[in-house]
């Protein structure tokens, strides 16, 4: 079985190789995908959707350009949302690398709104239907001052606006004018708002985890902490396909992802089973 | 094909293939864009730190708002640069005294409540546990199961003795818990790794080259 | 005085982040809102300057030293110099009063965070894949009982995520969410009682100034 000798000291770059062309090829010729919205990410869709009118959807921007690929759609998907419902919207950050995401995710939803507004009260506007109130270091200040004041935590926002001034955040004092806090991370930060926020001040909060995270996260899911999920760029496929359904155009780049995903996974799994035979093989041998 | 003419769009291209050719073996570019990443990285940093924290909150407030209280405070933030000052780098325990003790101190009530109270809740046999699956009587088996998972895990870390007769048989249960428990974080894993890799190849095949529509 | 002042500004600050979750009396809560505010905030500040002086540091005397690859260490020092210009002079989104843009051509903070960190970041973080890949094909075997199981519920999770495990069964998502919501939830809530306690003891032990290594080594 020389097969599984020269397998078994394979070029690590073959291996890249093959992982590369497995992922390249189905985004280079794409297949649609039907994504199942699954009971995590169904349960963040409508704990968002039905937030009242005079609250406010708090999204944390959490993930930096390490964790942007599967982090970027959830929160994309998430804006669009509350862009489409009209539902006011304040953004945060806890650490300072994710701040120049949460602008470009912002802007980005901002312009293709826009782009097909044909009123100023159909348009997107700062100020207006949402604020950026960026980052006061460390976690904890907004972490626990978010429950007494926002204003208090940021009293001018992002671009130096004093925060009460703007319309978006007249009558939005605290947490409890928050109707649902969505922590978008690549890190612990959702565990954070559950055990400082919620426990203190009692605020509904829902997540957007990498997948990395997602095994320990479901315990806190389970008890109800986290009224809803979304995991890894598949639970930002599933939002994508609910805000789609609200008919709100936008590329999807975690729906487009799925053809690739499918194939690099079976051919991990493919890569595990042929070690394991020629290890086995080779062991027996011996 | 339709390649970008866009000057970033080629310099973020350009940096992703520096950090790409560390496939091959190290080499100068990846070496480049490594320490051209942690330099930029530390500019935004000092830019976001001067515009968003320390002349809004301490230098403008004590200098044109009469809040000169807060020179207390920026004494204290201070006495960290004193790390550089052999002679008196001891008072750097200072603020770090000041932060550990205030973020240890807001850590206990949190922790008890999140992860340890609301997860025994979360745990035990209650009507409320039973419903929650929404799934009628096989919530009962679920949450039973669970019950069981979690004590079983909890007798495996159990070191004060040795794992023999009970303790042996729950200690059994509890690793396969703990197996299944890491297969599904290592299959979440696998797709969080890939996810990565298609994220940069979206933006190289589609926004640079034009190859993905 | 170098050691005892440390740990009674420990203890008392301790103290200030743990009464005020038991009390809502108005001047506790506003007392630990001004500290929270107006003192840990701009304390914390500093400490990123410390971080970020630690590193020139090292690096102006890797230079000084001439030390494996010095040479990059310019180029470090160069790129933050410059994006510190750039972003302290220029604003964060060009709004301050060094021009960031020449002609359509725009060079502001957001523009370098978007085009220079964002694609290093992201492509760093990429390269694990193809490490995971490697790592599954020579290292992830299948030696006992344990880890085939570990190995089936990996398999299953990453075929069952997916379109194709709907197409497989329409019962292998809902299996796939009854491993997370059960066997997992059971094994990472044991573990997570064990850490939970344990940082809980952590915890007590800086504040009563049993645990000492943030210290440092000298008295």
């Amino acid at each position: 079985m020389k097969i599984f000798d020269y397998l078994a000291t394979i070029d690590r770059r073959i291996i890249y190789f093959i992982l590369a062309i497995v992922v390249i090829l189905p985004l280079v010729f794409p297949r649609p995908q039907s994504v199942r919205v699954m009971t995590p990410a169904q349960k963040l869709f409508e704990a968002v959707d039905s937030i009242p009118e005079e609250k406010v959807l708090l999204i944390d921007f959490d993930y930096d350009p390490q964790t942007a690929p599967e982090n970027e759609p959830m929160a994309i998907a998430i804006i669009r949302h509350a862009f489409e419902k009209r539902i006011k919207l304040a953004a945060l950050s806890l650490y300072v690398q994710p701040l120049g995401l949460a602008v470009k995710a912002l802007d980005q939803v901002r312009e293709e709104f826009n782009a097909q507004a044909t009123t100023y009260e159909d348009s997107i506007i700062y100020g207006r239907d949402y604020v950026l109130l960026g980052w006061q270091p460390p976690p904890i200040v907004p972490l626990l001052g978010l429950g007494i004041s926002i204003s208090g935590v940021y009293p001018t926002d992002y671009y130096g606006y004093r925060t009460d001034s703007l319309p978006v955040m007249q009558g939005i004092r605290n947490l409890n004018n928050v109707g649902i806090l969505v922590s978008v991370s690549g890190g612990s930060a959702p565990l954070w708002w559950v055990a400082y926020s919620q426990v203190r001040y009692g605020v509904a909060v829902g997540a957007g985890l990498t997948a990395v995270s997602a095994s320990e996260f479901f315990i806190y899911y389970q008890t109800g902490q986290f009224t809803g999920l979304m995991v890894g760029m598949k639970g930002a496929a599933e939002y994508e396909e609910m805000v789609a359904q609200l008919d709100v155009p936008g590329r999807r780049r975690a729906s487009e992802a799925l053809g690739s995903l499918t194939a690099a996974h079976l051919t991990i799994i493919a890569f595990i089973i042929i070690g394991n035979i020629g290890y086995f093989v080779r062991r027996r041998r011996k | 094909m339709n390649i970008s003419t866009a000057f970033w769009v080629w310099v973020s291209a350009l940096l992703s293939l520096c950090i790409f050719s560390f496939l091959y073996k190290d080499n100068p570019f990846y070496k480049f864009a490594e320490h051209l990443f942690v330099g930029v990285s530390n500019g935004y940093l000092v830019t976001l730190t001067w515009h968003g924290v320390l002349w809004p909150a301490a230098l403008r407030p004590v200098l044109f708002e009469g809040r000169w209280w807060l020179i207390i405070a920026l004494i204290v933030g201070a006495l960290y640069l004193t790390r550089f000052i052999p002679r008196i780098s001891w008072m750097v325990r200072i603020p770090i005294a000041i932060s550990m003790g205030y973020s240890s101190g807001a850590a206990i009530p949190a922790v008890i409540q999140a992860d340890i109270v609301r997860q025994v809740q979360g745990t035990i046999l209650t009507p409320d546990n039973f419903s929650r699956w929404n799934a009628g009587s096989a919530g009962v088996i679920w949450t039973i199961i669970l019950f069981i998972g979690v004590v079983c895990t909890l007798s495996y870390f159990y070191f004060s003795r040795e794992h023999k007769g009970v303790l042996g048989v729950t200690s059994r249960i509890g690793i396969i818990f703990i197996m299944v428990g890491f297969g599904a974080a290592f299959g979440y894993t696998v797709m969080a790794r890939i996810s990565l890799l298609i994220g940069r190849l979206q933006f190289l095949l589609g926004d640079w080259l034009g190859i993905i529509q | 005085m170098k050691t005892r002042i440390p740990l009674f500004l420990v203890l008392v600050f301790g103290i200030v982040g743990i009464i005020p979750y038991y009390s809502q009396h108005p001047i506790i809560q506003g007392s630990e809102n001004f500290i929270r505010n107006d003192v840990i905030r701009i304390v914390a500040a500093f400490a990123l300057i410390l971080g970020l002086g630690s590193l020139l540091r090292v690096h102006f005397d890797k230079i000084r030293r001439s030390r494996p690859n010095w040479q990059y260490s310019y180029v470090l020092i160069i790129g933050f110099v410059v994006s510190s210009i750039i972003g302290l002079l220029g604003g964060r989104v060009g709004e301050g009063f060094l021009p960031t843009q020449i002609g359509g051509f725009e060079f502001h903070m957001q523009v370098l965070f978007e085009n220079i960190i964002v694609p290093l970041g992201s492509t760093m973080f990429a390269l694990l894949a193809f490490f995971m890949a490697s790592a599954a094909y020579r290292a992830f075997r299948a030696r006992s009982l344990d880890a085939t199981l570990l190995l089936v519920t990996a398999f299953i999770i990453m075929i069952g995520l997916l379109p194709l495990g709907d197409r497989i069964s329409p019962h292998l998502p809902s299996f796939v969410q009854w491993i997370m919501d059960i066997p997992n939830v059971a094994s990472k809530r044991g573990i997570g009682f064990g850490i939970a306690l344990g940082s809980l003891a952590t915890s007590l032990k800086i504040i009563l100034g049993i645990e000492r290594s943030w210290l440092g080594g000298s008295k």
